[in-house]
């Protein structure tokens, strides 16, 4: 289990983490979400505490990371995939971290097995594809068999395979009473592995929650209407509330408010319908809106199609 | 979900896994020093060039119109001048080969407290430095042997020789101390190593140009980290260099010496406690 409370991060002038407070359960998958640049990263790094937080505190089981008197035995971490020294081989890097907690070679020949190391184990990390460092990083965190697994962005650079070993692996571990915390930003990486969601936007917690629960809150439906007389509709289901936004000559698309409301208005002002299609928002929707105002780094499509 | 419940100390564990202690990561740091092929080469060319210095000046002293004839005891305790160049390189590593590669984040994930991890790569440096001063006067020794012959060798009975000797080690020690201070203070490997050669190599020639503006840097010369320092490994020169600035006696020139690689832990400790990794 992990709890922040009031967690902030300053570098100078700029906020990285601001204010956050969150807990992530044991036996659980909590998906840690947010656009690049978010704070995820400085987030992570201060639970292990390898950045000092500027104010706030955050502990692991119920003590600060640096407290346990066996911390690989705590919390296995993947924070990137290169924090490995690139003159080394895969063995003998886990055979170091292994030596800090007494922990058997034997285990070290069973992450190397349990990663899909094996052929490249004695090879300097240096040649490693980002797949292997990947592979290398969740080996390393998975060492001391720990109680929580913290991972940033564990799907990165990974063949479709490995994603889906990874998948597999958190399903798993969390199913063993473990708590996981893996970050991403893509949502529907998110949709497949997390049973809990904790989206970050410019260093603030946006929304936490089940899955289900933030993804319905964030989704936006909308209804597609094709009219040959759009002005005075879109008049009409202005007035009664909705969002309306003219897409392309006759055709609107209308949110808040349900496909059969826009055609009872529509019919008891006799207005002609051509097409009333209701349009679910996708994950990857849900996920921008619930960050569009808190995205460091906007595109300039993005912003065009924000304000279309 | 019904698994909320579940105590995180009810995740049975079927691997072993200790409390981090000191010998585990002296362990640790142990299998890190010795998997990289920089320190095999470290070795070797630390080694080779207490050698080589040993086997050259042997050559000279078979000159009869040389000004300075080298004896016995330059023979052996010359090596450590370009020692000192791959031993204060070696412990810049060190450190820094981890803060370029991200490795030290790992370290640091593992050992939390930290300065544990710091006194550990310490304890190693300066083992290895001691240890390869001592084979590198030994091997230096033996080297020179057949150029110098059993007369021009130097006597191992003598004090002075034991002093050089052992002291070559501590010096060794000591160099490569101050580069994993330094290391762990500028964090970069090519700041580290101008910086700690520019202190052992370069700073005693400008003090000595120095002299001419003030008495001060005449006095003052003794102290420098470098001068005050290789008094424990260097000969008895006063007979060959009759002027000059007054040298410090050996033991009290290598407490100058730790004195600096003190203050410079200190702050190396400080900064490694306080940054971010």
């Amino acid at each position: 289990m992990i709890e922040a409370r009031d967690l902030t991060k300053r570098y100078g002038d700029t906020t990285a983490v601001d204010n956050a407070s969150f807990e992530v359960m044991p036996g659980t998958v909590t998906g840690f979400l947010g656009p690049n640049g978010s704070g995820k990263s400085t987030t992570m790094r201060m639970i292990v505490g390898l950045d000092r937080p500027t104010a706030g505190a955050v502990t692991v089981n119920g003590k600060p990371y640096a407290a346990h008197a066996a911390p690989l035995r705590e919390v296995g971490v993947l924070l990137d995939a290169k924090a490995v020294h690139t003159g080394r081989s895969a063995y003998q890097h886990l055979r170091a971290m292994a030596a800090t907690h007494g922990i058997p070679t034997r285990r070290v020949r069973e992450v190397i097995d349990m990663t899909g190391l094996d052929r490249v184990a004695d090879k300097r990390v240096g040649g490693f594809s980002l797949g292997m460092g990947q592979r290398l990083g969740i080996a390393a965190a998975m060492l001391g068999d720990p109680h929580t697994l913290i991972l940033d962005e564990p799907v990165n650079g990974l063949d479709p395979e490995g994603v889906k070993w990874v998948r597999t692996m958190v399903r798993q571990l969390a199913g063993e009473g473990r708590t996981v915390f893996i970050s991403s930003h893509l949502m529907s990486e998110m949709a497949q592995t997390a049973d809990h969601l904790l989206v970050i936007g410019r260093g603030r917690i946006i929304t936490a929650g089940r899955l289900a629960d933030v993804i319905a809150t964030a989704r936006q439906a909308t209804v597609r209407v094709v009219t040959p007389r759009p002005a005075e509709l879109a008049e009409l289901l202005t007035g009664e509330g909705a969002t309306v936004t003219s897409v392309a000559s006759g055709q609107l698309e209308v949110a808040e408010l349900t496909s059969a409301e826009i055609g009872d208005l529509a019919a008891a002002r006799g207005l002609p319908l051509h097409e009333l299609t209701p349009l679910g928002a996708s994950l990857e929707d849900a996920f921008l809106s619930l960050t569009r105002d808190e995205v460091e780094y906007r595109s300039e499509t993005m912003t065009q199609g924000a304000s279309r | 979900m019904t698994t909320h419940t579940a105590a995180p100390s009810e995740t049975v564990p079927s691997v072993t896994v200790k409390p981090v202690s000191f010998p585990r990561i002296l362990h640790s740091e142990w299998i890190k020093l010795w998997s990289l092929r920089s320190t095999y080469w470290t070795v070797l060319a630390t080694l080779a060039a207490m050698v080589l210095i040993a086997v050259m000046l042997g050559v000279a002293s078979l000159a009869d119109d040389a000004a300075v004839v080298p004896d016995g005891q330059m023979a052996i305790g010359m090596g450590y001048t370009f020692a000192q160049v791959v031993v204060a390189v070696l412990g810049v590593l060190t450190i820094t080969g981890e803060y370029t590669t991200g490795m030290i984040r790992s370290t640091l994930a593992a050992v939390p407290t930290r300065l544990p991890a710091l006194a550990a790569k310490a304890v190693l440096v300066a083992a290895v430095g001691f240890i390869l001063g001592v084979v590198g006067v030994a091997l230096s020794y033996l080297a020179s042997y057949p150029l110098l012959g059993a007369d021009g060798a130097a006597t191992l009975s003598d004090p002075e020789v034991q002093r050089i000797f052992w002291g070559s080690g501590l010096y060794l020690a000591g160099v490569g101390l101050l580069g994993l201070a330094i290391g762990t203070i500028i964090r970069h490997t090519a700041g580290a190593i101008t910086l700690i050669l520019g202190l052992l190599l370069l700073l005693s020639t400008m003090w000595q140009l120095l002299m001419m503006t003030s008495d001060w840097f005449t006095k003052s010369y003794a102290y420098l980290p470098s001068t005050a320092g290789e008094r424990i490994a260097s000969p008895d020169m006063s007979s060959v260099v009759a002027e000059g600035p007054q040298a410090l006696a050996p033991w009290t020139g290598f407490g100058v010496f730790m004195l600096y690689i003190a203050v410079a832990f200190l702050i190396a400790g400080v900064l490694l406690r306080r940054r971010d990794a």
